[in-house]
């Protein structure tokens, strides 16, 4: 009984503990780039007043697709956290682990696309034909990278992956993981859509694609599924390749550092055209991604 | 943010919100957007004041008109105008907005703005500095913080005479009207 | 250079008459009847880019002034260097009562965004041009707006400030 308790409240809290890490990052994500830029930036809690002003504003909709697909969005990001242990807390730790991720993750890109098609602006089309080669580009060395890590643990459990870490040491150390490491870490700007990457949203040549006819709760719902984002694709990182954490503060530090290092890549890079992309994503990462698995195999075997 | 801005906070968020978040879609019409780069860049920086500049009317709550308005600018500006979603904030910046300024006689150009769109402030001058922005935003705070930006509400219950004037001005308008005009000469939204 | 051009012209046309400006600027006088036979001899002799179709009023006269500026960047085989480069101005006069001339088009390409301005801002008639449909202006003029005989401050006066203030207006 007092574990269901325990895991009914794992539950609820750890979406919002996720919301609030992810809008906090979008926060410092302006902050940090005002000081290279330097500028002195706005508040570090500019986003959850864009938000509240967000949420206060009228919005038109395009439609029951509109309105459905930026949900379906929202929740399969946070059904995603669900799966995702954040320290020691993993609510559904027991089932599913990356293979269920694996699936899931695709449904953030997939909704914001069937919502973002019902409006008739042009730029969206060309900015979720973006997406969705952006998306295949880095899903073909994503699973290599996840097929190593589950080939040199022998699981699929990230909480398994997580505890086998907290022994033996980070598996970015280790030799044959330390390629996997890498090449996560090469395609984590693709998926995360900041800079060399921001094609999908660039304001400047197609008014921020997708989200051209967002507005109002729209917007507000999609910044937040983009803090579910940031937040997963982090956390996945640190808890495969950095050791997870035993607890949440520490799990924090590293998905901060983590997070620094894609600014500053973000901060001095341009943007990357679309095919530019996809043949950077199918080259460097996509021959780490395979030469990790293939040593793994050839290690474990 | 001290005690009182708190308080300020919990009574009327909605309010403090538009304050301090204005998303401003930038109209580039004419020689006063070229004041525009260094205020949102890091000589000025408007990002400090929650002013950011957005690619879409949609995402916009502050209309930035910088600069002489054609004819078939005015086209343009009204759909903007008309995409933008409540409360929206309508500032004139430069002297050809206001009164036509050096296009004072121009075959093409259009001189009053606040005929056709209700515009909640100007910054005269030609040109304007860039600190000018800053004084209208400052102002303008005061004006959503006393109510008295209330240009959209005006354009709702005057749609009907606006209307005439962009008929007068365009000839047949292309596109449907925003607000159903009734006989008693009362707007009513369109679902 | 400049003067084996105004040489060719003159023993090829009878009536044209030459000036040189300065020393890359000439001035070519042209009949209307002539102005395409012109432009097609110029374009061959490498005057081959059209910079500029351009329209002058003279209203005493009661003539309109075409004024079509050529250049060229290619001397025979070897391209121009700084200031020798020659820049030709073709001019000639059309009535301005029935403003009508042929179109350049044929000869240069580029000359059809210039025809339609000069059509909608002059109101002179190209003949053989494809495309004369309304460039830049939103409205219905009576006179086009940039003859010498359109009056801007009157028409201000009839259209735009007859539009009422909505707002504080003192009725």
């Amino acid at each position: 009984m007092e574990n269901m308790v325990v895991k009914i409240t794992q539950i609820i809290l750890s979406p919002i503990l996720a919301l609030i890490v992810g809008v906090f990052f979008l926060g410092l994500a302006r902050k940090i780039m005002a000081r290279i830029h330097w500028r002195y930036g706005p508040p570090l809690i500019q986003p959850v007043i864009d938000m509240i002003r967000l949420f206060y504003q009228k919005s038109v909709s395009h439609g029951r697709m509109f309105d459905l697909g930026i949900i379906l969005s929202l929740a399969g990001s946070i059904v995603v956290v669900l799966f995702l242990p954040f320290g020691q807390i993993c609510p559904l730790a027991g089932s599913g682990g990356l293979l269920v991720i694996l699936y899931i993750m695709l449904l953030a890109p997939l909704g914001l696309a069937l919502s973002a098609g019902q409006g008739a602006n042009p730029n969206i089309s060309i900015g979720i034909s973006r997406k969705f080669i952006l998306t295949l580009g880095y899903e073909a060395p994503l699973l290599l990278v996840l097929l190593s890590v589950m080939t040199h643990y022998k699981t699929i459990s990230i909480m398994e992956v997580v505890n086998i870490q907290q022994r033996t040491g980070w598996s970015i150390i280790s030799f044959p993981l330390f390629l996997s490491g890498l090449a996560y870490f090469l395609i984590l700007p693709a998926i995360l859509g900041i800079r060399p990457f921001d094609m999908t949203s660039a304001t400047q040549e197609i008014s921020s694609g997708p989200m051209v006819e967002y507005g109002g709760k729209y917007l507000a719902l999609t910044v937040l599924e983009h803090a579910l984002v940031l937040f997963i694709s982090i956390a996945l990182f640190v808890n495969l390749f950095l050791g997870g954490a035993g607890n949440i503060v520490s799990f924090f530090m590293k998905m901060l550092v983590v997070f620094v290092l894609c600014l500053c890549i973000n901060a001095v890079f341009p943007r990357f055209r679309i095919e530019q992309a996809i043949k950077y994503l199918w080259k460097w990462p996509t021959l780490l991604a395979f030469l990790g698995l293939i040593t793994t195999i050839a290690i474990r075997s | 943010m001290d005690r009182n801005q708190i308080t300020k906070w919990l009574k009327a968020p909605a309010k403090m919100a538009n304050k301090y978040s204005l998303h401003a879609i930038y109209f580039c019409t004419g020689c006063g957007i070229i004041e525009v780069p260094p205020v949102i860049t890091a000589r000025w920086d408007a990002e400090r004041f929650g002013i950011i500049p957005v690619a879409t009317p949609r995402q916009a709550n502050l209309f930035l008109i910088t600069g002489y308005v054609s004819v078939k600018t005015l086209k343009a500006i009204i759909r903007t105008y008309e995409q933008m979603l409540e409360p929206k904030y309508t500032v004139g910046f430069g002297s050809c907005p206001i009164n036509g300024g050096m296009y004072w006689d121009s075959y093409n150009t259009i001189k009053h703005l606040d005929k056709y769109i209700p515009i909640d402030g100007w910054i005269a001058g030609c040109m304007p500095r860039p600190e000018a922005i800053f004084i209208a935003v400052t102002h303008l705070w005061t004006l959503i913080e006393k109510g008295m930006a209330n240009g959209y509400v005006r354009y709702k219950e005057n749609y009907e005479f606006y209307r005439k004037n962009q008929e007068m001005a365009l000839g047949k308008l292309d596109w449907p009207a925003l607000y159903q005009i009734n006989s008693d000469s009362k707007a009513v939204e369109y679902e | 250079m400049n003067e084996s051009i105004k040489e060719q012209l003159e023993s090829t046309f009878k009536a044209v008459v030459v000036n040189i400006l300065e020393d890359s600027r000439i001035v070519v006088d042209v009949k209307k009847e002539q102005v395409l036979t012109v432009l097609k001899f110029l374009k061959d002799r490498n005057f081959d880019h059209l910079a500029l179709v351009s329209c002058v009023d003279w209203i005493e006269e009661k003539e309109f002034e075409l004024v079509y500026i050529l250049t060229g960047y290619m001397q025979g085989e070897k391209e121009y260097t700084g200031q020798e480069r020659l820049h030709l101005i073709v001019k000639t006069r059309i009535s301005r009562q029935s403003p009508q001339f042929e179109t350049v088009t044929g000869i240069f390409q580029n000359a059809e965004p210039y025809e339609r301005e000069i059509h909608e801002l002059f109101g002179v008639k190209f003949e053989g041009h494809k495309r004369l449909t309304p460039l830049f202006l939103e409205r219905d003029y009576e006179i086009p707006p940039f003859r010498k005989d359109f009056d801007t401050r009157q028409y201000v006066q009839d259209v735009f400030d007859k539009i009422p203030f909505v707002e504080n207006n003192d009725k």
